[in-house]
This record gives C-alpha cells, sequence and structure tokens, in this order.
C-alpha cells in the first residue's frame, strides 16, 4: 500500500492480518466503527475548544481518547498529531491547541479518504487479490 | 473455572477474558485479537457493567483487561475492585505511556500495564498472568502469615516501601519471605494442591466474614496480626489461613492506599512511611467499614482512590495538604516521610480490639463512624493524643485515622500511614478537616486552623503514650476516611475509631472548616495527657474551645476511650461525633489539660469527630474494650462520630467525596454516598 504510506503504520497490518475467512472484512469494519466514533469524537473537541473558560484537562482527555482510537487503526499521523495537541494542553496554550486541532481534522479526512479509496480498490481487485495488496 | 477443563486441557485456550474500554475501535480490534489467541472474548464498554458482570459470575473470567481512562468510572478504580472483591489478575491498558501512570497502575495490583494500540504478541502471553496468580495463591496459602509479617516490617518509607509491598502483594515475591514462616498451616483445604491447575475455591468474603476477619485483626494489633492466629480468632469451618491471608494482604494494601492517599493529597504515590502497618490499618478500618456494609462502595472506592493516591475528586482539601505535610512533618516519628500523615499512629495496637472501636453495627449515621473505631483500642484513642498527636509521637498509632479523616485524601494517607505507624490506636480520621487542624494544633505547626479540638480527637489523642490506648480519632467526620473507616470501625470492634487525623496532619485536621477548634477534637489523648498534642498539638488544646470533650462522653471517653464521645460505647452519643460541636469527647476530659493538648478527647466538633479517645483519665482503652462504636457515632451528625477526622469523614475520599466538605459529610460519605451501607464498601462485596 504504497500511497498509505505514512498514513498508516504497523497496526494497519496486524489489522489485516487477523482479516481471514470467519471475519473477512474485518479491516473496513473497524475502520468504520473508527470513523463513526472519531466524528463524535472530533465535535467533543471542538466544543470544548471554544468554551470558555478553557478546561485544558478536558481537552487533553478527549484528545487522548481520540489518539487511542486513532492507533488501534493505524492512523500514523493522527496520532502524532494528537500528541501535540496534548503537548499544547500541557503548555496551556489555546492557540497551539486551536492549530494543532485543524491539523487532526485534516488528517483525520485525509485518511478517511485513502482508506475508502482503498478499500473500493480491494473490492475492486477481487479477494485474491486483496490478500497480495494487502501484504504490500 | 479452569480454562483447561474448558478447552479440554489445552490451556491458555480458552481462557475467559474480560475487556473493559470505552473506545469500540479499540473493543474491536482487542476482540478480534483475543479470538485469535483461542482466548474466550467478551467485550463491555462500561466499567460498571462489566463489575456487574463480574459480581454476578466471579468464575466466570480468568482475567480481566481494562483502559486506564473511561468515562463512568477510572481503570485504576476498577482495578481495585476487581482484586479485591474477585481477585482476579487484571491488565491494565492506555495509550498513555507515562511512567508515572504506569507505576500507578502496577501499585494498584495491575498485572501487567499495556500500551496502545496493543500488539497480538502481547495478547498471547496474558495467559502468564492467570496462571501466576493461580499459582501464588497456592503458595500463599503454604505460607499463609509470612507475608504479613514481612510487610510489617518493611521500613516505612514511602514509596519504595508502598511499592514494595504493593507489588509483593502483586507479584507474590512475598513467597519467599512466606517460606520462612511455618507452611503446614492449613494447607489447602480448600484448594488442591496442584498449582497450576489449582483452582482454589474462592472464599467468598461477606460482610459477615470481613467483620469477623476484622475483629480478629483488631483484636490483634495489626503488627500482630498473623493469618494463623486471625484464623484461629476467627475460627470459621472450612477457613483456611490461606485465605485469611490473602485476605489480609489485600487489606493491607487497601490501608496503605488510603493513606496513601491521604498522605499523598502531597504526595500521590508514596505514602509517607507507608509501611505496611497503615495499609494495615487502613485496611482493616476499610474493610471492617465495608465488612460491616457500612462503607459504601464508592466511600471505599474514593478511599481506596485516596490511598493509592489517585486522584480524587473529592477530597482533596486544599487546605489539607500542607497541613497534613505539616502534621506529618511535626510528627516526625511518622515513619511518612512526607504524607506525614503518618501522626495515627496506628492505633491497631489496642490488643483488645482496638477495634472495638468500631462500632460495628453502628450504621455510621450516616455516615461513616468516625474511623476511630479502626483505632484499636490503642489507637490513640486512649493515650494516644489523637492521632495528631501521634503524629509526633511515634508511639500512637493511632492516627492513622485521623488522617483519613481529615482530607479524603489526606486523610487517607495520613492516616493510614499512622495507621501502619503504630498499630496501636486506631487513628481514627476525625472528620475530615477537623482533625486536621487539630493535628495540626499538635504539631508545632499548632495552626490556629488546626484545631485540634476538632477533629484532632486523632491526632491529640496519641499522646504519645499512647501506646496502647486507642485514639480516637474521631475527628469530624472527615468524609472521606471517616466514612469509611468509621464503618470499619463500626465493623470492628467498638474501636472507637480516633479519627486519625487528629495527629496526623496538621493541616489535615480540620482543614475542612478551618477546622473547628470548636468541636472539641477529641484528642484522644487517652491518658489526659495533654500532650496529645503534647506534641505538637498543644498548641491545640488551646485553640479549641470545647476542648473539653463532652461530658457526657467524656465518661465513655475516659473510660473507654474507645468511643470517643461519651461513654458507653460511645460512638453514639457522639463519642465522637461530637457533633455537638464541641462535644469533646470525653476523653479529654480535661480540657484544660487538653488545651495543651487539645488533642485528646476534644470532642469533635460537630464533626463528630471527637475522638475522644483519649481518655483524660487515661482509662484510655477502656475504649477498646468497649467497643466504642465508634462508628457508631451518635448521630450527630453524620460527621459527628467520625471519629475521623476531619469533616467528612475521613472516609476515603473516594466515598465521600463531595461530602467531606461537610462536617457531616463522614456521615455523608459513608451513607450519602448512596450506598455506604452496601456490603460492597472496600469492594467487597462479600466474597473475595
Amino acid at each position: 500500500m504504497v500511497f498509505m504510506q505514512g498514513f498508516l503504520d504497523e497496526q494497519f497490518n496486524q489489522l489485516e492480518e487477523l482479516q481471514d475467512e470467519s471475519s473477512p472484512n474485518f479491516v473496513e469494519e473497524v475502520v468504520d466503527l473508527f470513523f463513526k466514533d472519531s466524528s463524535r469524537l472530533l465535535t467533543n473537541i471542538e466544543q470544548a475548544i471554544d468554551k470558555y473558560p478553557q478546561d485544558f484537562y478536558r481537552l487533553d482527555s478527549l484528545v487522548h481518547q481520540f489518539k487511542g482510537s486513532g492507533s488501534s487503526i493505524g492512523a500514523l499521523r493522527v496520532k502524532n498529531e494528537c500528541s501535540v495537541f496534548k503537548a499544547h494542553c500541557n503548555d496551556r496554550s489555546l492557540e497551539g491547541c486551536r492549530r494543532s486541532f485543524q491539523k487532526i481534522k485534516r488528517e483525520h479526512a485525509t485518511l478517511k479518504q485513502k482508506l475508502e479509496s482503498y478499500f473500493q480498490l480491494l473490492r475492486q481487485v477481487g479477494p485474491r487479490e486483496y490478500a497480495v495488496c494487502s501484504r504490500k | 473455572m479452569a480454562p483447561a477443563e474448558e478447552a479440554g486441557g489445552e490451556f491458555p485456550v480458552g481462557m475467559k477474558v474480560l475487556v473493559v474500554d470505552d473506545d469500540p475501535t479499540c473493543l474491536a480490534v482487542l476482540k478480534r485479537m483475543l479470538l485469535e489467541c483461542r482466548y474466550d472474548a467478551t467485550t463491555c464498554s462500561q466499567a460498571t457493567r462489566a463489575l456487574t458482570m463480574l459480581r454476578e459470575n466471579r468464575r466466570g473470567f480468568d482475567v480481566i483487561i481494562s483502559d486506564v481512562h473511561m468515562p463512568d468510572m477510572d481503570g485504576f478504580r476498577l482495578l481495585e475492585l476487581v482484586g479485591l472483591e474477585m481477585d482476579l489478575p487484571v491488565i491494565m491498558m492506555s495509550a498513555d505511556s507515562r511512567t508515572d501512570i504506569v507505576m500507578k497502575g502496577i501499585k494498584h495490583g495491575a498485572c501487567d500495564y499495556l500500551i496502545k494500540p496493543v500488539r497480538m504478541e502481547e495478547l498471547k502471553n496474558i495467559w502468564q498472568h492467570v496462571l501466576r496468580k493461580k499459582f501464588n495463591e497456592n503458595k500463599e496459602h503454604e505460607h499463609s502469615g509470612s507475608l504479613d509479617d514481612t510487610d510489617r516490617t518493611r521500613p516505612t518509607n514511602n514509596d519504595n516501601e508502598y511499592a514494595s509491598s504493593v507489588n509483593d502483594g502483586a507479584d507474590g515475591s512475598w513467597k519467599s519471605q512466606k517460606k520462612k514462616r511455618d507452611k503446614d498451616e492449613d494447607d489447602g483445604e480448600l484448594e488442591s494442591g496442584d498449582p497450576s491447575t489449582s483452582k482454589k475455591p474462592r472464599v467468598v468474603w461477606s460482610v459477615e466474614l470481613h467483620q469477623q476477619f476484622v475483629n480478629a485483626v483488631n483484636h490483634l494489633g495489626i503488627d500482630k496480626a498473623v493469618p494463623k492466629k486471625i484464623l484461629e480468632l476467627m475460627n470459621v469451618p472450612g477457613l483456611t489461613r490461606e485465605n485469611v491471608a490473602s485476605h489480609l494482604q489485600k487489606f493491607r494494601l487497601y490501608l496503605k492506599r488510603i493513606a496513601q492517599h491521604h498522605a499523598g493529597i502531597a504526595n500521590p504515590f508514596c505514602p509517607p512511611g507507608s509501611s505496611p502497618k497503615i495499609g494495615s490499618l487502613g485496611g482493616l478500618d476499610l474493610q471492617a467499614l465495608a465488612a460491616s456494609g457500612q462503607i459504601p462502595p464508592q466511600a471505599l472506592a474514593a478511599l481506596q482512590d485516596e490511598l493509592l493516591g489517585r486522584p480524587t475528586n473529592s477530597l482533596v482539601l486544599p487546605g489539607r495538604d500542607q497541613s497534613a505535610l505539616r502534621l506529618a512533618a511535626v510528627k516526625g516519628n511518622k515513619p511518612h516521610g512526607e504524607r506525614e500523615i503518618a501522626f495515627g499512629q496506628p492505633i491497631y495496637k489496642c490488643q483488645s480490639n482496638a477495634y472495638a472501636a468500631f462500632p460495628q453495627s453502628s450504621p455510621t449515621v450516616g455516615g461513616i463512624p468516625p474511623f476511630s473505631a479502626w483505632s484499636n483500642n490503642k489507637l490513640g484513642m486512649a493515650d494516644s493524643t489523637g492521632t495528631l498527636g501521634s503524629m509526633s509521637n511515634s508511639q500512637n498509632s493511632n492516627i492513622v485515622l485521623h488522617e483519613l479523616q481529615q482530607q479524603p485524601d489526606a486523610m487517607l494517607s495520613g492516616n493510614l500511614h499512622s495507621l501502619d505507624v503504630k498499630p496501636s490506636g486506631i487513628v481514627m480520621p476525625s472528620q475530615s478537616l477537623n482533625t486536621f487542624s487539630a493535628s495540626e494544633g499538635l504539631s508545632p505547626n499548632q495552626n490556629p486552623l488546626m484545631l485540634p479540638s476538632q477533629s484532632s480527637g486523632l491526632l491529640a489523642a496519641m499522646p504519645p503514650s499512647m501506646k496502647h490506648e486507642p485514639v480516637l480519632a474521631t475527628s469530624q467526620h472527615s468524609s472521606s476516611l471517616l466514612g469509611g473507616i468509621d464503618l470499619v470501625n463500626q465493623a470492628s470492634t467498638s474501636q472507637p475509631l480516633i479519627s486519625t487525623h487528629g495527629g496526623n496532619l496538621p493541616g489535615l485536621v480540620n482543614r475542612n472548616s478551618n477546622v473547628v477548634p470548636s468541636q472539641g477534637i477529641s484528642t484522644f489523648q487517652m491518658a489526659n495527657n495533654p500532650y496529645l498534642v503534647s506534641q505538637n498539638s498543644v498548641g491545640v488544646g488551646s485553640k479549641q474551645p470545647h476542648g473539653v470533650l463532652k461530658t457526657e462522653n467524656s465518661d465513655s471517653l475516659s473510660r473507654s476511650y474507645g468511643y470517643i464521645g461519651g461513654g458507653a460505647p460511645l460512638m453514639d452519643s457522639g463519642l465522637l461525633s461530637s457533633q455537638s460541636k464541641n462535644t469533646q469527647f470525653g476523653l479529654l476530659q480535661n480540657q484544660d489539660d487538653l488545651t495543651g493538648s487539645w488533642s485528646l478527647l476534644q470532642n469533635i466538633d460537630s464533626y463528630g469527630n471527637t475522638i475522644g479517645l483519649s481518655h483524660p483519665g487515661s482509662s484510655s482503652s477502656s475504649f477498646q474494650s468497649s467497643n466504642v462504636p465508634l462508628g457508631k457515632f451518635p448521630d450527630q451528625g453524620r460527621g459527628k462520630n467520625h471519629g475521623f477526622v476531619g469533616k467528612g469523614s475521613c472516609i476515603p475520599s473516594r466515598f465521600t467525596v463531595d461530602e467531606i466538605e461537610s462536617p457531616n459529610s463522614l456521615s455523608h460519605s459513608i451513607g450519602s454516598s448512596g450506598d455506604i451501607m452496601s456490603p460492597d464498601v472496600f469492594g467487597f462485596s462479600g466474597q473475595m
């Protein structure tokens, strides 16, 4: 998955390896689950950022959840940006948090698009090829 | 249920794993991975639901994997509860890899800590934890008792100690120590001999059984409570020494945590000098409390939180920390380093059920019976000038409690320490803050706040001589601790809980409220030593207006001391609870004297924390015998008898969390938490 490089890490591979006849769409299912849950989390974060006075503790906690979730599917860039965000929370830098949050949103959206394309491709290619592709 | 059996003997195939995490993505991935490892995986997104499932079916799972950050319950809390109630291995996981958090997990008893994203390889090995635990339990049976001793002798020194003891408990490293003990003790009536597959039948630690356990421990004194003797005292057919040993271990951990918690407000992870004693004391109380059903699970949890130094939302009283520290510092003798909470030298010493202080039955007025219950006779109550005093007194261990009382967090930690510190007398944390203030008084700081009178009962109670007298820490209702502690007391012997606060945390005591000095810190002072504060509290005494322990109580106090508050098995009249503000507990009858030492029996003010233990007349320890229902403080108000220090009952912050502030919080915490009385307290829903 060359085009996915940088966006996903080894965890994603692990997910793919878990996929088999008994759970043939496992990866896609998990990814769907992630995006559904993550948009909810993003909304919460956004609301928390705009709230005044800022509650950095809560912000950190929300992003932490998001980070954990993303790491479960191997969303590398998203995960990294979450770490940056948490550092800003730690410094109590609202501006830093805002900037970082924008990046998180962008990375998240990009990842979503790419994965959608990826799964589409896999479906087109067919099961056998999928196995090949997924192993890169 | 042995996985092996279900899988046809091919362990770990079929091992039952319960995964708890609020993140659905992670749950899905883990479940798939576990299935891939051929385990039997069940997922749950809510900790509370998971706990219910576990309680309904204890044998239904072999191992739990839980996330740390969850919305409905803190993962560490779940960890503790599972460990206490079901004794199952728990593995924590989180995306948070900070060392301090990981350490926290280990201290709370986690078998392992996985960093997300969790890899297959890591999951493949989790069966080792299950096996290890079983193996250790088996060994425990053989060497029951050894652990206890080793814990006790372990030098109190804060983190290390705590860590080591925790680790010991968790890893069974104590095994080696155990070997020294006699190993032939009932080896296994309840279990099969084969370590690898034996599934020791789990003993269900019901409230009654736990209460018996606590009574026994109180009776023996936390220092001397070895499984063998406890078993003998309990005289429960079919119960093995191993069962007792493992239960004791947990109890100790719990106490320790509580102590830590209190003390830890300042020092989260390491209970200053958290000697095992503290843990045991705390544990005793808590358990007793739990056993008596008095401590609401929440309180227990809070208490546990406190102990563990976990951030508890409740209790933390800003002022307390410092005071506690001061107190602790003052005491000097306390093993605790920072926490100081130690002041409460554990009153456990009291031989005769110092715990008697714990009014078993007293359903703790709503609140938790003052910690004092804890304090075993010795607790400072009687002579220990209350915890506060004890702080400085190494002798009094009573204080421990009062630490608890004081601040939900501080108290606990503090108390625990004290508990550990001195087995004698249970320090009953006087109602939360009050005691602290009291304690402060004791300490050289003499904080005006401290008002020894208030809750310092504990502190005060711990006069150097405390040794055996139970300190009644009844300090105000330290919500957190007291709540828990009181219960304990109640459950256990009538030991009046001497609010541990009393002596220990100078700041702690009464922190809440600026310590209502008027309360009359029930300084336990037992022997009338004004010293209650003698050590530090000296100042305290004067502070308190009430200083005088309730006369009415004083009767009881003086004699039974155990009850801080009014003669008779105290507690009721507020023995400790001096809710009536100024009821000084009888303990220190000599108010005047007390003034110096306020610590003693000042009845704890409204909080009821009066710990009155210190019987002025040094009737000391009569307390103990009197079984003062410490916990029972007359309802003065909830906080009353808390014996604990501080307002709001010493109950670990967990319980009281919000209660702490209010004087009545003690009862509050206990009761208000809504379920204090459930036997679940302390995580013991009757089953261990």
